[in-house]
């Protein structure tokens, strides 16, 4: 255990360094989707106006806001991870992650070390958002104090699961810009981040399962939008408990079968 | 003791790649190659581009499986026991990637130290100690991207020995180098053998940087092992014949004549060679001894100027095709 957050803090200290090492990098994570946002806004606002417009079935006009930011505020959480770990396919090309594979550090520890330093840097933007959310924003509606830091807590765990499957996946895929652009604006689409899931048509339904922010978002917007209790949102904290093993899984697997390979090939490069 | 016994790997490479449809071709890279590492040893795996040197380093770190034959390290199984044996090997690879250039050398150590789970007392006390070591004390604090190559090439030093390796392996070290660099390398590598008792393997296409470090000589040729023996014996036998060129502007009969019984008296072979332009006229001499001044005396006698002079080392392509033909014949 210990053994893991020295790894967490080494992980942290170095990508620090070499990735966030740049204003810029902070100001673009945080520029699209607040740009996101914004347009979402303006262009919703003119149908939302009225009480018979198709979105007040499902979002109220004066929670619009609110449904908004806690969309954008989760992704911009996994986005984060998007692109923190599209710069692994670097560490490929510049040889380190073969020195990272000749030691025998845990690769599971690795990735997730990985992914919850990304999710540290970007912590702050996160507080800017729940200030908004806080002292600007309508419609709160919670069942105790418990439900921020609760809300705040399956974010993060979500996302940190969610990265790292992301940092296996982009390790060792050679066309990591696929997996760019399917998490770009699809993620953005069917996971409920603008227009909630129950307002999709059947298939898009099918699609929103796939993305584990749908998941995460929907108990998120329970805890703070709707007052939920535990108990309310128990069955759905158990289906996120399900989605993060199994993508827990598929990252292990895909790790072990990456390993696998470049022991056999000698080429990093799965997919 | 490391024990590499039998070892063979081959590469299945893509060749063509439709869309449905990838052709393959095996490459086989090693093949059936045995050999020991003991602590306090250099070995040096000698062999041209391609001979596979870098796969078998690749092999006893781990980075790659043997398709048979098996290779252990102080008892443990390179396959199986995969995580205890990367914590007793490490690998310094020629080149300067394979380190975070944003970050300096004293967080590029720190980090690889973490990786290998090195209590944090005993990682600042060692990365003080490599840093000192290699030279690199006033620049461990500046980011890598400043650094030159060779102080590059030091830090991968300092990172192969983070982990204060049993078994060291080094993959064409001073590739690039300028010579006093290498020198100092050399030396350097020297010590960690004979005075910090790790064993250590080193690749490389310099007969020269292998005969001045290393107790034992593997040759590879198209991954098969076609010599073992110490360099001494190594030199005596294949790399025995210097050669040496000389320029003059023209050759008298006489002097050919004169040059000629001189040669014979040392077994040495000659071979003349006119200039296209005919405005001078090269001499190679093959020899296994020291000739050069009695051939330039007798050169000057005949008031003859040398235009040029080269006394080529031999070559361990020529060695290797010797060797080769040697099996055969
Ligand atoms: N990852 C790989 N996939 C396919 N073939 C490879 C791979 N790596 C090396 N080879 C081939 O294996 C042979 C040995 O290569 P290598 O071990 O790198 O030789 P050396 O280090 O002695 O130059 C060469 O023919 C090379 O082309
Ligand atoms: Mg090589």
């Amino acid at each position: 255990m210990i053994g893991w957050i020295r790894l967490f803090l080494a992980e942290l200290k170095k990508e620090h360094r070499n990735m966030f090492h740049s204003r810029l990098v902070y100001f673009s994570l945080l520029i699209w989707p607040v740009i996101g946002f914004i347009t979402s806004y303006y262009s919703f606002k003119p149908f939302s106006l009225n009480d018979n417009s198709p979105i007040t079935r499902f979002v109220p006009p004066d929670h619009l806001v609110l449904f908004l930011l806690t969309g954008y505020l989760a992704y911009l959480f996994f986005w984060s991870l998007v692109q923190s770990a599209w710069q692994m396919g670097y560490e490929r090309q510049s040889g380190t992650l073969e020195m990272i594979f000749l030691t025998p550090v845990h690769r599971l520890a690795l990735i997730y070390g990985r992914s919850f330093s990304s999710l540290l840097e970007s912590v702050w933007l996160f507080f800017t958002f729940v200030i908004m959310i806080l002292f600007i924003v309508e419609g709160i509606q919670v069942d105790g104090w418990w439900s921020f830091p609760f809300a705040f807590f399956i974010l993060f765990i979500s996302a940190v699961i969610w990265g790292g499957f992301l940092n296996a996946i982009f390790l060792f895929s050679r066309d990591a810009g696929f997996f760019y652009t399917i998490l770009d604006e699809p993620m953005l689409i069917f996971s409920g981040v603008r227009i909630p899931p129950l307002a999709f048509p059947i298939w898009a339904k099918g699609l929103a399962l796939f993305f584990p922010l749908t998941y995460t978002l929907h108990i998120i917007r329970m805890l703070v939008m709707e007052a939920a209790t535990f108990i309310e949102i128990l069955p759905s904290f158990t289906v996120l408990l399900v989605v993060l093993l199994v993508l827990i899984n598929i990252s292990a697997f895909v790790i072990k079968k990456a390993e696998n390979h470049m022991k056999q090939t000698g080429s990093m490069v799965l997919f | 003791m490391l024990i590499v016994d039998g070892v063979s790997k081959v590469y299945q490479s893509k060749v063509r790649e439709k869309l449905w449809k990838t052709t393959y071709k095996e490459v086989k890279a090693v093949e059936d190659l045995s050999f020991q590492i003991e602590p306090g040893k250099i070995i040096g795996l000698l062999g041209m581009n391609g001979a596979g040197k870098t796969t078998t380093i690749k092999m006893c770190t781990t980075l790659l499986e043997p398709n048979s034959g098996s290779i252990t390290v102080d008892g443990y199984d390179a396959v199986k026991d995969d995580r205890k044996v990367k914590s007793l090997v490490n690998m310094i690879a020629g080149g300067e990637r394979m380190l975070y250039w944003r970050l300096t050398g004293r967080e590029n150590l720190n980090y690889f130290g973490n990786l290998y789970g090195i209590k944090e007392a005993t990682l600042k006390q060692r990365i003080d100690l490599l840093l000192k070591e290699v030279g690199l004390e006033d620049a461990a604090d500046t980011p890598v991207e400043q650094y030159s190559k060779g102080m590059k090439q030091r830090l991968q030093i300092a990172r192969g020995l983070i982990n204060d390796p049993k078994y060291l392996f080094l993959d064409e070290p001073t590739l690039g180098l300028d010579a006093p660099i290498a020198k100092h390398l050399r030396s350097y590598v020297k010590t960690l053998a004979k005075e910090k008792n790790k064993g250590v393997l080193l690749t490389s296409h310099y007969i020269d940087e292998v005969e001045e470090l290393c107790d034992e000589v593997y040759i590879l040729d198209k991954g098969r092992l076609i010599l073992h023996d110490t360099p001494e014996r190594l030199t005596a036998s294949v790399f025995k014949e210097n050669s040496l060129h000389i320029w003059v502007p023209a050759l008298p009969n006489r002097t050919q004549k004169e040059l000629e019984k001189l040669l014979r008296t040392y077994h040495a072979k000659m071979e003349i060679k006119q200039s296209i332009d005919l405005e001078e006229i090269e001499i190679i001499i093959k020899t296994e001894q020291e000739i050069t001044s009695s051939v330039l005396a007798l050169l000057s006698n005949h008031q003859l100027t040398v235009l040029k002079l080269v006394v080529e080392q031999p070559k361990l392509e020529d060695a290797i095709l010797h060797l080769a033909e040697r099996r055969i014949g």
